[in-house]
């Protein structure tokens, strides 16, 4: 038993092979923590009781130290 | 959910079986949305457990599902009447409570960590990639060739995509290096299957470009052709 999306397989259509050339970029799993606090993602678990928005607020403040200085939220619950 | 009555498990379980499917729901007076009736599927509802006229369980529904009116609904079936007292997301779309959720305590100690003892691992863990956000959205790979002009807001050109997943025209997409980083989101223009069968035009365009410009070369367009 799941949700529906959960039961969709996604097709992939391959047009073609090609090579990348790895003097440019890098596969995300090997991106650095400093690479990651620019732009990444934390799964948060919000204490209940206090807004999204605090929680966004605090985790901010938690990561200035690392310049961080921006933090948006998503994916939250109206009960 | 907090009964406020006697309640048979029996008549608990077929109530809650009864509340899966379509179910119309009206939203609470204050809620972000307008006030009117409107339908919403509930996918399961699984009883955990009952400790007197406390009640756990989960329930998986589409989005806009408003929880804490599901539970009084369930409450005026049962007739003892109910009311939520405490609720959980431990689901949404792709990610779960699984996937390195973190509280705002462990975000403090990997910061500690990380810059008073030089120890990243746990900062490591909590800071994922974007690229893990938006694992649910279809993708479009495209070539080296073709990723600084997206950088600089281009659209994703039908030569330079090498492989996709299906979507309709609307859908959000991700547009990817073919080493899986994010470029940016766009929107398709296309139906995938339409688009496969052509060979030029702008596929999807470009909206959010999260890929700084620089990151990949700018190619010359004679060397576009010899790769």
């Amino acid at each position: 038993m799941g949700l529906p999306f959960e039961n969709v397989k996604r097709r992939t259509i391959v047009l073609r092979e090609e090579a990348t050339d790895s003097g440019y970029g890098l596969n995300p799993e090997e991106r650095s923590i400093e690479e990651r606090l620019k732009t990444g993602f934390i799964l948060l678990d919000k204490p209940p009781g206090i807004r999204s928005k605090t929680a966004a607020h605090i985790a901010k403040k938690i990561l200035a130290p690392l310049d961080v200085t921006k933090i948006g939220y998503s994916g939250t619950l109206e009960d | 959910m907090h009964l406020h009555g006697e309640v048979t498990e029996q008549l608990l379980v077929s109530v809650l079986d009864s509340f899966t499917g379509k179910i119309k729901q009206l939203p609470p007076v204050r809620s972000h949305v307008k006030r009117q009736e409107r339908e919403r599927e509930i996918f399961y509802i699984d009883l955990l457990e009952i400790q007197g006229k406390d009640v756990l369980f989960r329930v998986g529904v589409q989005s806009g599902t408003y929880i804490r009116k599901l539970i009084h609904d369930i409450g005026q079936k049962l007739g003892a009447g109910a009311h939520m007292t405490e609720l959980r997301r431990t689901k949404v779309s792709h990610l779960s409570e699984k996937d390195r959720l973190v509280t705002l305590q462990d975000l403090e100690d990997a910061v500690y960590l990380y810059l008073q003892e030089s120890d990243g691992r746990l900062l490591d863990f909590s800071i994922q990639t974007i690229e893990k956000a938006l694992d649910f959205l279809p993708k479009v790979m495209v070539s080296d060739t073709a990723v600084d002009p997206i950088c600089l807001g281009a659209g994703v050109a039908i030569p330079g995509i090498v492989r996709l997943d299906d979507f309709k025209a609307g859908d959000r997409i991700f547009i990817s290096t073919l080493k899986g980083e994010l470029i940016a989101l766009g929107d398709a223009v296309l139906d995938s299957d339409k688009l496969i069968k052509m060979k030029k035009g702008i596929a999807v365009k470009t909206d959010s470009v999260i890929m700084l410009p620089g990151t990949y070369p700018r190619y010359k367009r004679k060397d576009i052709g010899s790769q």
